[in-house]
């Protein structure tokens, strides 16, 4: 059967965890690097650790949770989805909801013709153009018949063939 | 150096505030010789900021130690060729930079501005005044780089060891240009807003100037990307490290609009939507501005923090009000010329892609400003970085590569069921052919797996287009060359924008499989001793050393050889059991099948005056992998500590570069089908005002 989603911890080396973990957790005293990508003596120490506690068979969490005891909540690269931290991870979420909601409602909104006031306002150069170019593709000088029915200012292939 | 420098700063001063009251007084009491001279106090804008750039540049050609600036940036053993690095290397230089592209790309801007917006300009002139008003006005208040120490100090502290990289004369003023780049479109239309013109002769000037700005963005991103790959030894390219995604969000704004104002051009419609985007890209690049000068986040980047937060922070505030301010107040005016006629059209798509990418930057600009949130509300640090960003941001971008593929399918206005029909079923097909031949090679990864399947429809469209259109330009005799690129210069626009779909696609291929298919490992080697991971053996040959008075610097000569894994299976098992990817071999002796393929020479520094590391790796590359060796550390036995990796399709990462060029430069070529179209409505406004 194919499994969807992760490969399980099982699966894989224990030198290719090590390195999950190791991006996992941050530098406690670099600026925003994690132990992997950092050469300070505590990350060297860190990952000395991790290794470690890896051989002992420690899981992923319970090295993260040594961890998160000693050095507090900020030495997780990601926080926890629990708590508080909750809301970091259903933010993104919502933010994605509301963007499709909106962007659905808008284009709703726009169906209907609300479109009147502004032909009263602005001069309209669009239709004069439309109208130019079609006179150029009438005299022939207005070329764009491959893209013809992806080009809105001719009438698409279809309409024209019915 | 320091007086004049400090000078051209003041004028720069004055003649921005000129430029700004006056074209406002200009206006209000209508007096058009006022607005003529507010113009020309922009044009001088150009003159100071370039006589206090060349007076800054002067100052550390000639080691001029009494200036603050100098002293802490330079010294006299840097190669001299880092004078151009070191002048925007910090805080007050970089600001200094940042006016100076801005007063020159403003200037230009205006100039060349169509004369249809005669009305408006005024009020462009006014916002470019006010932006680069606050910039010399934090020049010469607060970050003066001119700044004069009491005791003249013998040498410099020179320039940071991070910086002293080729990848530095490109990186930081691209993104830095690029960024600030975005005040020009932004000041064309909240002028056009501010003026009363609510048609739409702003598009076109706004889309140039924002389709170059996002083009400089971008290539400075990737180049930055490139830099910490290749060179510095980061391990990665893209850490979503805050600087970076400070740099992301308003880029990924820019692409949301440099979409959607091709509706605006062709349609007259989104003309509300256009005039957000620009505001909310605009102010992101002042949330970049402010995160960038002592703002409230960590950063690696912290080459130019300072206390400057403040202020910055309050142009960030004034610049989000005053956009949204005037937003509010023309919104009734914006109305589309047309209704959406349906939702399988190409508009309709580009307002979904505008969607996601504003989700995306939603979800960065979240996780930026989490910690913050974090620390208010309870008083307890998080750290949100990669692991976080990859898994939230991950699936929304996946969905963009989808529309990427969706949204050219379908034509403007309405697309017919046949029309469907006869322009998606061989892309999905393919897609899904994709999918189905890494499935039977035993590919792992579905996540990964799916995004090529998505990635093959999307090139597969592409090509289907340009094949399509190709053909049937060469059966009215044009050779295949010529038809293509005729093809092309039919509609620049279009097929610009597919050629940097193209550049998207390939980094996508290098994003998935570097982060879904890397395999790392790490080890000491004496000389003589091998690391073997998969079929690769790297064999530590020799040290050389190139140390300096300012650094300690180290390099370890590295023969790589292709194996062939079936004479390593004894030690492969071995080290398997163990639990470790790769193995150590301490015979230098070669075995069967073994290839000498290349020789690195990965190197590794430490900056005594910085108490600073910096690294250049080791790489192999070729079109299917990357062998890429960082030097972690040469230890005081004599052994080298090395963290080696292999990094599929990362050299697709890099190719994408110059395709993502050429297709920008292709979408913005000045059409020539647009010139008679222009002339003609130039002569129509004319004639109406007469």
């Amino acid at each position: 059967m194919i499994t969807f989603g992760c490969i399980r911890e099982e699966d894989i080396t224990l030198e290719q965890r090590m390195h999950q973990l190791n991006n996992q957790l941050m530098c406690p005293v670099c600026d925003a690097q994690t132990i992997d990508g950092s050469n300070a003596q505590i990350s060297k120490d860190m990952r000395a650790k991790v290794q470690e506690l890896l051989d002992e068979g420690k899981s992923n969490s319970e090295i993260k949770d040594y961890f998160v005891l000693r050095y507090g909540e900020d030495i997780l690269a990601a926080p926890k989805g629990i708590g508080f931290n909750l809301l970091a991870w259903i933010m993104p979420v919502f933010i994605f909801l509301a963007g499709i909601s909106i962007a659905f409602l808008a284009l709703k909104n726009m169906r209907r013709a609300n479109t009147k006031a502004a032909l009263t306002v602005t001069y309209k150069q669009h239709d004069l153009s439309e109208y130019l170019k079609q006179v150029d593709t009438d005299l022939g000088i207005y070329e764009d018949k491959i893209s013809q029915d992806h080009n809105p200012n001719n009438q698409s292939a279809d309409e024209r063939k019915s | 150096m320091a007086e004049l420098g400090t000078m051209a700063l003041l004028i720069g001063l004055g003649v921005n505030a000129y430029s700004l009251l006056g074209s406002i007084i200009g206006v209000k009491i209508g007096l058009p010789e006022l607005i003529v001279s507010s113009r020309r106090a922009l044009y001088m804008s150009i003159l100071s900021a370039s006589v206090a750039s060349t007076a800054l540049i002067a100052a550390f050609v000639q080691n001029e130690f009494a200036i603050k600036y100098v002293a802490d940036h330079s010294n006299t053993i840097m190669d001299r060729a880092y004078v151009w690095v070191a002048f925007y290397s910090g805080n007050e230089g970089s600001l200094l930079y940042i006016v100076l592209i801005l007063s020159i790309i403003s200037s230009i801007s205006v100039r060349f501005a169509p004369k249809q917006l005669a009305r408006s300009i005024p009020w462009t002139i006014a916002i470019l005044a006010g932006v680069q008003l606050f910039y010399f006005f934090v020049l010469s208040f607060f970050a003066n780089p001119f700044e004069l120490l009491e005791t003249v100090p013998a040498e410099g502290r020179g320039i940071n060891p991070l910086l002293t990289h080729p990848g530095m004369f490109s990186h930081p003023p691209l993104l830095m240009g690029g960024l600030i780049a975005i005040t020009i479109p932004f000041a064309f239309s909240s002028g056009a807003l501010l003026a009363g013109n609510y048609g739409d002769d702003w598009v076109n000037v706004a889309r140039i100037s924002a389709i170059l700005g996002w083009g400089v963005l971008g290539t400075g991103m990737l180049l930055g990307a490139w830099w910490a790959y290749t060179i510095l030894g980061w391990g990665g390219y893209w850490a979503w490290d805050p600087i970076e995604n400070v740099a992301l969000m308003p880029w990924l704004v820019m692409t949301a609009f440099a979409h959607s104002i091709m509706v605006q051009k062709r349609r007259g419609m989104f003309r509300m939507w256009n005039v957000a985007l620009l505001n909310i890209a605009f102010v992101l690049a002042q949330l970049g501005m402010f995160i960038n000068r002592g703002g409230p986040v960590v950063s690696v980047h912290s080459f130019a923090a300072s206390t400057l937060g403040m202020i910055f922070l309050g142009f960030l505030m004034f610049s989000l009000i005053f956009a949204f301010t005037l937003f509010l107040w023309r919104m009734p005016r914006l109305k589309s010329d047309r209704a959406m006629e349906s939702f399988l059209s190409r508009e309709a798509s580009f307002l979904v892609n505008n969607f996601l990418f504003l989700a995306v930057m939603g979800i960065t600009l979240w996780g930026v400003l989490f910690p913050l949130f974090s620390d208010l509300a309870r008083d307890v640090s998080v750290s949100v970085s990669a692991p976080y960003f990859d898994r939230a941001n991950g699936p929304v971008l996946l969905g963009i590569v989808v529309m990427m593929g969706v949204g050219p399918l379908l034509p403007w206005r309405k697309a017919s069921s046949r029309s469907l029909r006869q322009w998606f079923i061989w892309p999905t097909a393919v897609g899904i052919l994709t999918i189905l031949v890494l499935l039977s090679l035993g590919v792992k990864r579905p996540v990964a797996i799916f995004s090529f399947g998505v990635i093959a429809f999307v090139a597969f469209a592409i090509l289907e287009e340009w094949a399509r259109g190709t053909l049937a330009r060469h059966r009215n005799g044009e050779n295949w060359a010529k038809a293509w690129w005729k093809l092309v210069n039919g509609n620049r626009p279009r097929h610009g924008g597919y050629i940097v779909h193209i550049s998207i696609l390939m980094l996508g291929l290098g994003i998935i499989g570097t982060n879904f298919y890397q395999q790392r490992t790490d080890g000491a080697l004496e000389i003589g001793q091998s690391l073997v991971l998969d079929n690769y053996r790297i064999e530590y040959v020799d040290i050389g050393d190139s140390s300096r008075p300012d650094r300690i610097a180290k390099w370890a000569e590295l023969s790589v050889y292709n194996i062939d894994v079936n004479s390593y299976a004894t030690e492969k098992s071995t080290a398997k059991a163990q639990g470790s990817t790769g193995f150590t071999l301490d015979d230098s002796t070669l075995r069967p099948g073994d290839r000498l393929i290349s020789q690195i020479n990965p190197w590794h520094g430490f900056y005594l005056d910085f108490n600073m590391a910096s690294v250049r790796s080791g790489i192999r590359s070729t079109i299917i992998e990357d062998l890429y060796v960082i030097p972690r550390d040469f230890l005081p036995d004599g052994r080298v500590s090395l963290a080696v990796s292999i990094n599929p399709l990362a050299w697709w990462l890099w190719a994408a570069g110059p395709i993502f060029i050429l297709g920008t430069m292709v979408a913005l070529w000045p059409q020539a089908a647009d010139r008679p179209d222009t002339q003609m409505k130039t002569r129509i406004t004319r004639e109406s005002e007469i």
